[in-house]
């Protein structure tokens, strides 16, 4: 029987493939949900500095809660 | 935790390929393309063991409430999904050269492909539901019909192929496979399984981090 | 419960109505696109028979919660005193007996129009059509239920059920398909005996995780 490495080699590269690009989506999503987190870490941080050096000011607008429900609440 | 398991996943990976492509021999009537085996088989275990944990994990979780459990049940579920859609790619892969054509509708074919489209449907649930909480009990019902389906499934099937018809086609290991290409299996098995684990380490990671964000 | 179903169906007659011509539209595609090659015909008939069953019974099923969600009536469910799986339970007749007055009508055309003799079979047949029928609408009451709630519900529902339904599909069609060709039912006592587990099953886990579906 011929030896087929045509068919092994796609065998191997296609499990490469899908373990692969479901090793990049984790990292994607997980440097997501970080920035988000900085994101809102920061937001806390300024609001409580300018809270305590300047009194009541309007309130933050809430786009930024919005935006970041959608992604995270998918899956 | 996970880091580690990867760093294991990844030697033991490699210790699997060098034990499937060195020390396992080359095997007679198929030739190299029989060792696709050694990726192809484990896969489908690693999926059927994700598959239990998610069982487990599901009843625990309904049980007790704990939404580590519900964590763990998705992040197993979903990582037993990929493990068996690798294993019905390769199977096809393996099979166009071996019998010529990318698909039969064999019993062990068919009832992996019906189990994948059962945990396909659990994913596509999980993704229907925002309410977080209403979405892990339902997954977690949904989970528990799936994996005790998983034995119907597969007796339906091989009945449903077999009786009345002798298998034709070519079975790549016989009942009575020699040590080294057993050992090579197993090998291979432990190599997918940490992939797994390390998969399923970093999900529930992951799960956990959006449900903070979320709240937050 | 199953009381309080048959009587809203007897008086809005919707659902019945719309089963029945469904499944004549179906008798008539199946008859279009077959119908010349009488042999052909034969040799599908169980297939089609149990196509039109689930067919039939995904559209009836689907729509087991619709006059609850439809009308408001999901929190009165939610709050009912006692135990909820008495709820399954009545939900489960209800369609029980609308799927086996849909069959039973759908067979009686399928004998008309495809000129099939039954003989001395119905009685087994009325057994595999029973236990097949418990099976679908035992899982199918539980996903109804679950797809109720949810906005993609008329696709995600029989997406849900189907794939998990194939054992059961595969057992009453093999069953029928040698009862009708005058075989004895011990023949095909292996498939009774999946069709019997598989009920069992799957309503232990309706009867017990129904309280969960219905805790919001």
């Amino acid at each position: 029987m011929p030896d087929n490495w045509g068919y092994v080699i796609g065998a191997y590269g296609l499990a490469v493939v899908v373990f692969g690009a479901y090793w990049l989506r984790l990292g994607r999503r997980e440097r997501e949900v970080a920035a988000l987190a900085a994101g809102r870490r920061d937001r806390a941080a300024s609001a409580g500095r300018e809270t305590v050096r300047s009194g009541p000011r309007s309130p933050r607008p809430a786009s930024s809660r919005a935006d970041a429900a959608p992604p995270v609440t998918r899956r | 935790m996970s880091a580690w398991l990867g760093w294991l996943a990844a030697i033991g990976l490699a210790v699997g390929l060098v034990v499937g492509f060195g020390v396992a021999p080359r095997e007679a009537t198929q030739g190299t393309v029989q060792r696709i085996m050694y990726l192809h088989v484990p896969a489908v275990w690693v999926a059927y063991v994700a598959f239990t944990v998610g069982l487990g994990a599901s009843i625990v979780f309904l049980a007790r409430r704990r939404p580590g459990a519900d964590r763990l049940a998705h992040a197993a579920c979903e990582v037993g999904t990929v493990f068996l859609g690798v294993n019905i790619a390769t199977g096809a892969i393996w099979g166009k050269p071996t019998w010529g054509t990318w698909w039969t509708w064999d019993a062990r074919l068919t009832s992996v492909a019906v189990v994948f489209v059962m945990f396909l449907a659990y994913l596509l649930l999980r993704g229907a539901i925002e309410d977080r909480e209403r979405g892990a009990r339902y997954a977690a019902v949904l989970a528990i019909v799936a994996a005790l389906n998983i034995p119907l499934v597969h007796f339906s099937v091989y009945w449903w192929r077999t009786l009345h018809q002798p298998p034709s086609l070519l079975k790549a290991g016989s009942s009575t496979m020699p040590a080294v290409i057993v050992a090579a299996l197993l090998v291979n098995f432990v190599a997918l399984g940490l992939l797994g684990a390390y998969f399923v380490a970093r999900r529930t990671r992951l799960l956990a981090a959006e449900e903070e964000e979320a709240l937050a | 419960m199953a009381w309080k179903d048959l009587l809203v169906e007897r008086r809005s007659k919707e659902t019945l109505n719309a089963l029945l011509f469904f499944s004549l539209a179906l008798l008539f595609v199946f008859q279009f696109t077959l119908g010349p090659d009488r042999e052909r015909l034969a040799s599908v008939l169980p297939g089609l028979l149990w196509l039109g069953f689930i067919l039939s019974g995904v559209l009836g099923l689907g729509r087991a919660f619709l006059v609850e969600h439809e009308n408001d009536c999901w929190e009165a469910l939610l709050l009912a005193p006692g135990d909820k799986s008495a709820i399954y339970l009545g939900k489960l007749l209800g369609s029980l007996a609308l799927m086996l007055v849909v069959e039973a009508l759908v067979l009686a055309l399928f004998v008309v129009f495809f000129n099939v003799d039954l003989g001395p079979s119905v009685p087994s047949l009325a057994l595999v059509i029973a236990l097949g029928t418990v099976g679908i609408a035992a899982v199918g009451t539980l996903f109804a239920a679950m797809t109720a709630q949810v906005r993609a519900r008329e696709l995600l529902f029989p997406v849900l059920l189907l794939p998990v339904l194939v054992p059961v599909l595969l057992g009453t069609v093999k069953a029928t398909e040698a009862l009708l060709l005058r075989e004895a039912l011990s023949s095909v006592g292996h498939w009774l005996t999946l069709l019997i587990a598989a009920d069992l099953v799957y309503l232990a886990v309706g009867v017990l995780t129904f309280d969960v579906i219905l805790e919001g």
